[in-house]
């Protein structure tokens, strides 16, 4: 029957998506178009494990498609053996490839881990003689903005990070109510940033240009609107950028901070800029968290929020 | 009140009000009055045909181990099919909501669903699908089959069993009441420290999921331990260690996961319970609390409990794969082995689930190189299953593609795995849609396992098989949609995207999205070509009948009781003799079914004990979500009398006396002979595992010794 020949065909259709893989490019694909060490670190890795696995996945996969063509009932050119249920030498191979690849992937799992590790990682220490002074930044989030703090020029920015490339930057990352996740695809991978906690991360941009940051991990309503952009610019701009906001007018102490960190969904994304940063202002905002301060979510934006929404779309239309 | 609460309270009604009811939602209204129109077509029908009688005397008052595995099933097939429609919001909504410009409907800036209702959406996807799907599939087809492949009646506790059943029942009823009343969680279906402290989650929400899943935890802990005493004290005679069908194998270990994990999960719920009622300071980040020290908790039973819904799953291919490879499994010992190495190393590994949370690298590379060794054993199973395959008859029935494309989803989700279990590559994926489309291969994975058993077992409970074609046309359908959604899936975690954002940000991921959508249409249209799979089959039941040897090929115990299994399993208890005691029973020829003599047997009685306790534990978890005081005290107080009530009932048993037995007996080989052609060789379902020969049976074969296959009553051929 043509129809059921037919049919037979068509639901080898369902695999047809995998052909979209051809469309790959580096284009969008932010994992593999790494523009600082420790992304590049990253993709390394990734290359050597995936290198390593496919190798030994693959050919799995195509003995069992070969078994599964040679061995079918109908017409299959298999002998068929119904008492072969044991053979040492294939379970000593069945056992020894695993251990041996994992033994493998082993070595450069620690290796990658020490590279990589965000409190200190030594793919960035060859950059830093060549960089010079590393710039220190705080990184702060609320619900649900990002405040990065450069305490050395006394200023803060919302929603943007400018950093100057060539130049390692040394993060500590802390939250005032819960937890995000401080990620820039092409430049760091993640860290946890926790409430009453201090992480750290590092990052080096070898390229001038513009990279998109954002929170990974939920933290509720606001979350899909933290984004921050990531600007790597030269050491003058760097400079010349400093000393604008040195010049903004809004100034920023604990006391102003505890307005400023009341939940808010911020769905323009604009950036704001502080000067005159209180010193100390990420040790005082970790002691107070620890000792319990709370900034709590109205109930208006924690159930089906349409009312909040609506009145919210309202103030941003104007 | 020790904690502060938002919003309105009453003696009466706790934090009830009017307003929690959704009945502005556009979407939660119009379910509700289908659900509710469903529920009372359900309620008139049952009354019109004068079933309450039998719903009641058959099917809720039953200890018999396989209709509470049948319902634990369905109930996991309808929480299933919740998850999925979750499952299809989510994906709609970030498919809508990409870019700024994205238009919004309900309310909603982009999309149709708030950031908030968005939240609950998948957070009860995850809890329903792992918790009240994929757990309740499994341990009903455990609760089904072991007994019978150890030569068990019933389990060893089959009060216990119904207890389990019915207050998992509780823990699905009540994550459904959240639906309709008041809100679910928002904080993932592992919760994340600290959203579920009552700052930051002041509704019910997080209260609903703390004690959906605590009910959960108590029926599988429940479950665990019956299955654990049966497989232990139940075997048939005969059936040593070494004898034990490998599906058994796979469930004594997956339990000693269940028995041993889930109590960390009930400690972890419990001091969040703390927080939220009476104001302590477990896991909050102030005043001494540690949020870090939650999610050590929770994934410490959590990464047991994925090995905990897996290894039955392995289990489950272990069994069908030498079926329609007409061979027995290749590396038994190796096999079970690698079972216990993968439920012994599940301990060590949990810390892979939160690497970016700043741990030292010496700890960090301890858990690395753990979850890594996970991947030898998981890799001498594929091996093994492989070589199965090697040397065999390869038949390509519904239940082996089914388990061919679990086969390849494991090998994806392994190859994935491997690469999240590099901190090096985690920190770039850890909590993007890579991950989820890893964690999705994997429970595919089982997806796809539970449904090759559910066809593979199908006609040893029903007595009739499932339509082969519709069966293919479901597979086809349903990979169709898991290609579509996954690999757009994976190839959006290349490009960033991470999950669970409400508003997608990024326009040049919505292509890939769009793409998943044509996905969830085929998961859509394999859903109801699963309902068409159902409907044709019960229709045509009469046309596909079988034996008790289902497949032919077969070669466990519990192929050799009439299908459907009678409710005492066994006329009487087999001895065992081999590893492969059906095949090995066809290669001897003993393949007559009837005893040569007939015994009293003792059985379990009904008891609505347990249904009444699963009653009282929803009311329990409601009273106790919403606040209410009196009920939580006064349902509390009513199971503790009821238990204690039914621990004097002595008279727990009855005795089914000889006569009647061998009166039920004929009357099952009389009907299985009447309706049963018999199997003919060369096609399938009528050529044995075992043959002789290499070359493919010929006809006329059936009944040779060696051959094995014998008509229902033994002597026909």
């Amino acid at each position: 029957m043509w129809i059921e020949r037919i049919a037979r065909w068509v639901r080898y259709l369902a695999l047809a998506p995998l052909l979209l893989l051809s469309g790959c490019s580096t284009q969008g694909f932010w994992l593999f178009d790494p523009k600082g060490p420790m992304a590049h670190a990253d993709l390394y890795y990734m290359i050597i494990d995936v290198a390593v696995m496919l190798s030994i996945v693959g050919i799995t996969a195509l003995m069992i498609v070969w078994f599964m063509w040679r061995y079918r009932k109908s017409h299959g050119k298999g002998k068929y053996d119904p008492k072969w249920t044991h053979s040492s030498a294939i379970e000593v191979v069945v056992w020894g490839i695993p251990i041996i690849a994992v033994g493998f992937l082993s070595y450069y799992t620690v290796q990658g881990t020490y590279a990589l590790n965000p409190y200190d990682p030594t793919v960035i220490k060859g950059h830093a003689a060549a960089g010079g002074e590393p710039l220190e930044v705080d990184v702060i989030t609320t619900d649900w903005r990002w405040l990065f703090v450069y305490p050395k020029y006394h200023i803060a920015s919302v929603n943007e990070l400018v950093v100057p490339a060539h130049t390692p930057v040394h993060f500590r990352l802390t939250s005032t109510s819960v937890t995000n996740d401080f990620f820039i695809p092409q430049l760091v991978g993640m860290i946890d940033v926790m409430p009453g906690m201090r992480t750290k991360s590092a990052l080096l941009a070898n390229h001038v240009g513009e990279y998109q940051g954002f929170s990974a991990d939920y933290s509720g309503a606001g979350f899909s609107w933290m984004q921050f952009r990531t600007k790597a610019v030269t050491a003058e701009q760097f400079q010349q950028w400093t000393q604008r906001i040195q010049a903004s007018p809004r100034r920023l102490s604990y006391a102003a901070f505890e307005e400023y960190a009341k939940p808010y969904i911020d769905v323009s994304g604009k950036p704001e800029y502080f000067s005159g940063v209180q010193d100390g202002l990420f040790d005082h905002i970790l002691g107070e968290v620890m000792n319990g301060k709370v900034w709590p979510i109205p109930m208006a934006m924690t159930e089906n929020m349409v009312d909040y929404m609506k009145e919210q779309n309202a103030r941003t239309a104007n | 009140m020790l904690v502060d609460l938002q919003g309105p309270w009453s003696p009466l009604l706790g934090r009830l009000a009017l307003s929690q009811i959704p009945y502005e939602n556009p979407i939660l209204a119009p379910l509700f009055v289908v659900v509710a129109i469903m529920g009372i077509a359900i309620i008139a029908a049952l009354s019109y045909y004068g079933k309450w009688g039998y719903l009641w005397r058959e099917w809720l008052t039953t200890v018999d181990h396989k209709k509470i595995g049948i319902m634990y099933i369905i109930i996991g097939l309808v929480m299933l099919f919740r998850g999925f429609m979750d499952g299809l919001m989510i994906r709609t909504q970030q498919a809508m909501a990409v870019g700024p410009d994205a238009a919004g409907y309900m309310g909603a800036l982009h999309g149709y669903l708030t950031p908030y209702h968005f939240g609950q959406i998948y957070s009860a996807h995850g809890v329903i699908m792992i918790l009240l799907a994929a757990t309740p599939l499994l341990v009903g087809i455990m609760n089904v089959i072991v007994p019978i492949q150890v030569g068990a009646r019933d389990m060893a506790y089959p009060y216990l069993n119904a207890v389990g059943l019915w207050i998992t029942a509780a823990a699905a009823v009540l994550v459904m009441a959240s639906l309709f009343v008041g809100d679910f969680s928002h904080n993932g279906w592992f919760g994340i420290a600290p959203i579920f402290e009552l700052p930051y989650s002041p509704g019910v929400g997080v209260d609903y999921w703390m004690w959906v899943m605590q009910l959960a935890a108590l029926g599988s802990t429940l479950g665990s331990i019956n299955i654990l005493a049966t497989i232990v004290k139940m075997r048939a005679p005969g059936m040593t260690w070494l004898r034990l069908p490998i599906f058994t194998w796979a469930s004594l270990a997956t339990n000693i996961i269940a028995l041993t994990s889930f109590p960390a999960l009930t400690v972890a719920l419990a001091l969040i319970g703390f927080d939220r009622y009476l104001g302590t300071h477990f896991f909050t980040a102030g005043l001494g609390g540690n949020l870090m020290l939650y999610t050590d908790l929770f994934w410490l039973w959590g990464h047991p409990e994925v090995y905990f819904v897996i290894l039955p799953a392995f289990g489950m291919l272990s069994e069908i794969i030498p079926t329609f490879s007409e061979k027995p499994l290749f590396g038994y010992v190796t096999m079970v082995l690698a079972t216990f190495g993968i439920a012994g190393v599940s301990w060590a590994v949990w810390l892979h689930h939160f690497f970016t949370m700043g741990a030292g690298p010496d700890v960090i590379s301890f858990f690395s190189v753990a979850t890594m060794l996970v991947g030898i054993p998981t890799g001498v199973k594929v091996f093994n299953w492989a070589f199965t395959m090697y040397r065999g008859r390869l038949r390509f029935e519904t239940p082996m593609l089914w388990s061919i494309g679990s086969l390849f989803l494991l090998l994806v989700g392994g190859l994935t795995g491997m690469m999240l279990a590099f901190p090096a590559i985690n920190y770039m994926v850890h909590n993007s849609v890579f991950v989820i489309a890893h964690f999705h291969s994997m429970l595919l994975m089982i997806v796809y396992a539970i449904f090759g058993a559910v066809t593979y077992w199908w006609p040893k409970i029903f007595g009739f098989k499932l339509n082969e074609a519709w069966g293919k046309a479901v597979f086809w359908l349903f990979t169709a949609g898991t290609v579509g959604v996954f690999v757009p899936m994976y190839t959006l975690g290349f490009m960033g995207m991470t999950r669970r954002l409400d508003y997608v940000f990024n326009t040049q991921w919505q292509l890939l999205l769009d793409v998943q959508m044509l996905g969830i249409a085929f998961y859509s249209l394999s859903v109801l070509a699963f309902l068409g799979l159902l409907y044709v089959s019960i229709r045509d039941r009469a046309k596909s009948r079988v034996s008790h040897d289902a497949w032919g090929t077969t070669h466990s115990v519990e192929w050799m009781t009439p299908s459907p299994v009678p409710f005492y399993n066994f006329a009487v208890v087999p001895h065992i003799n081999a590893r492969d005691e059906w095949s090995w029973r066809k290669e001897h020829g003993f393949t007559d079914l009837r005893p040569d003599h007939y015994e009293d047997i003792h059985m379990p009685k009904n008891t609505g004990i347990p249904l009444i306790l699963g009653v009282l534990t929803f009311l329990l978890g409601f009273g106790l979500t919403w606040r209410i005081w009196w009920l939580c005290a006064l349902s509390l107080a009513l199971i503790i009398a009821v238990v204690i009530i039914r621990s004097f009932d002595a008279d727990t048993g009855y005795i089914i006396p000889a006569d009647e037995v061998e009166r039920m007996e004929r009357a099952h080989h009389d009907r299985a002979q009447a309706a049963v052609e018999l199997p003919q060789a060369g096609v399938p379902g009528g050529v044995t595992a075992y043959g002789q020969g290499n070359k493919p049976a010929a006809k006329g074969e059936v009944g040779a010794p060696g051959s094995g296959i014998s008509s229902p009553e033994g002597s026909r051929a």
